[in-house]
């Protein structure tokens, strides 16, 4: 093959569609002739160029159509397994298993013991008991009833010998001389 | 300790020994019943300065307390504490029924008012109850902080038991040492004099409740004064209470009151047979106590798990029974507190 290939057979050779043998004297041409070489790759570019545009006109519909389409899928009724499924969609889900947990914690929980429920100092009940012990003139605590409970509260030391012997009701004559 | 269930036999019983207390101290009383009525109206008579230390005993330990005093009769006090080490520098002042507490520490004064500190009528009702329900035996008296002593023993007239015994000065009456005994005898607390010395010449400047340069001002408790019309105590509570249908002997209901507590309606019911007194507090709010600090345990009783802790002689005793949350406090052994829970039956 000395002369120039013509554009028909470019074609053909670009959509693969010669026969075999043809194929490759048309292959060995152009590795040969630069000339021919130019015109094929002007087909290749005009081929990419027109899907290009043949693609690009597949999506886009026209806005009529696209507007019924839509109007079709917003009242098609969906199935009973789709409407199952939407329960899992995250925007559903993940609030509907908060308020799962929430209710679980609330009600599950045995009555009064998660932290929500109001408690009383207990504190307060010896404060409130020894205010109303003041009222004793024999009663020698006073008002600072409350500070000391506070503070034997946070006593940690260990259990004293003298507080055993005392419970058991073997303590010296005087408290303080046991102390000493 | 023997108690008596709530019967229209033990009401009229005890409606007469207290009527008949009533009339012997009208007519004449005896006079250990007029001594321990002066020891308990010296305070408003006698002025002093002097250092009280105080030992309270519980099952496991020994709370001791020292405090410097100065008392401007009749209701004037300031309390400097020296121990235990928490307190150690703060003071309190006592003006009537307002406590100034001057946390030294924290640079903060907590100003609290509970009207019962300065209640004649009530001091009055508690030194009938205790005539009512106690013999005074006057004993030989010792020397307490150089001072000549009566001695003032209080037995229970029902049980026979020591509940108390005082040690008052001779000429002021004032009660210089202080015993208090549990049921089974061991020594509950003791208090005394160390030092003593009678004046009117405290200058007033110690009884100042400005706060000094730097102190915070914060709001204490306030406590409301306790009702005897029960009814409407109840009424206010807004539930139905349930009270014990067994006390120790002499113990009867004394007063109430309907309080919101952490947003907790409680109603807080007071017993006293005079010397003692309980609380039985009650809430139908599903408030359980939050013991904190404290390190409660654990006590069974007819299917209940129980938590109490002591303070000192002083047992608080919490549970809880058909919705209803249940807290006991008294200065009565453990086992005697079960005992009064046992008849909380909603």
């Amino acid at each position: 093959m000395t002369e120039h290939l013509n554009t028909a057979l470019l074609i053909d050779y670009l959509r693969r569609e010669l026969p075999p043998e043809d194929d490759a004297l048309v292959l060995a041409h152009l590795e040969k002739c630069p000339s021919c070489r130019r015109e094929y790759e002007i087909e290749v570019s005009l081929s990419d160029a027109l899907k290009t545009a043949a693609a690009r006109e597949e999506f886009e519909f026209p806005s009529l159509v696209a507007a019924r389409v839509w109007e079709e899928i917003r009242n098609a009724r969906p199935s009973p397994l789709a409407q199952i499924a939407a329960f899992f969609r995250p925007s559903f889900a993940v609030p509907l298993v908060a308020a799962a947990v929430l209710a679980a914690f609330f009600f599950a929980t045995p009555f009064g013991q998660h932290g929500l429920t109001p408690k009383i100092n207990a504190a307060y009940y010896l404060e409130a008991h020894a205010a109303q012990q003041a009222q004793n003139p024999l009663d020698e605590r006073g008002p600072a009833a409350a500070q000391l409970i506070e503070i034997a509260a946070q006593d940690t030391s260990a259990p004293t010998e003298l507080a055993d012997d005392v419970s058991q009701g073997l303590a010296a004559p005087s408290a303080f001389d046991a102390v000493r | 300790m023997p108690f008596a269930k709530s019967s229209f036999g033990f009401i009229l019983t005890a409606a007469l020994i207290a009527g008949a207390a009533r009339g012997s101290s009208n007519a004449a009383e005896d006079k250990g019943s007029q001594l321990l009525r002066q020891g308990m109206e010296a305070p408003r008579t006698v002025s002093y300065v002097g250092q009280l230390e105080t030992v309270r005993f519980s099952s496991a330990r020994a709370n001791a307390t020292i405090v410097r005093i100065w008392h401007l009769a009749p209701t004037m006090t300031r309390r400097w504490y020296l121990a235990p080490e928490g307190l150690y520098n703060d003071y309190i002042i006592t003006r009537g029924s307002s406590s100034y507490q001057f946390d030294t520490k924290r640079s903060q004064v907590q100003i609290s008012h509970n009207p019962v500190l300065d209640d004649q009528v009530a001091a009055e009702d508690s030194l009938s109850r205790i005539l009512t329900n106690y013999r005074a035996t006057i004993a030989p008296g010792d020397i307490i902080a150089g001072r000549p002593t009566t001695s003032l023993i209080l037995v229970n007239k029902f049980t026979g038991e020591r509940v108390m015994r005082l040690w008052l000065d001779t000429k002021t009456h004032l009660v210089l040492r202080k015993e208090e005994y549990h049921g089974n005898g061991a020594v509950a607390s003791e208090t005394r004099f160390e030092d003593l010395r009678y004046t009117n010449a405290i200058p007033r400047e110690l009884f100042s409740t400005d706060a000094p340069s730097g102190f915070v001002q914060v709001a204490g408790r306030d406590y409301a004064m306790p009702s005897a019309d029960i009814e409407r105590v109840i009424h206010a509570a807004g539930f139905a209470p349930v009270e014990p249908t067994n006390l120790p002997q002499g113990f009867k209901l004394a007063s109430g009151d309907a309080t919101t507590v952490n947003g907790v309606r409680t109603l807080h019911l007071t017993y006293s047979d005079g010397l003692r007194t309980l609380s039985l507090f009650e809430n139908a709010t599903g408030a359980a106590a939050d013991f904190g600090v404290l390190r409660p345990l654990t006590i069974q009783f007819e299917g209940h798990d129980a938590q109490y802790v002591e303070d000192g002689p002083t047992t608080l005793l919490t549970w809880k029974e058909h919705g209803l949350y249940f807290a006991l406090v008294g200065d009565l052994l453990r086992s005697e507190l079960v005992e009064i829970a046992k008849s909380v039956v909603p």
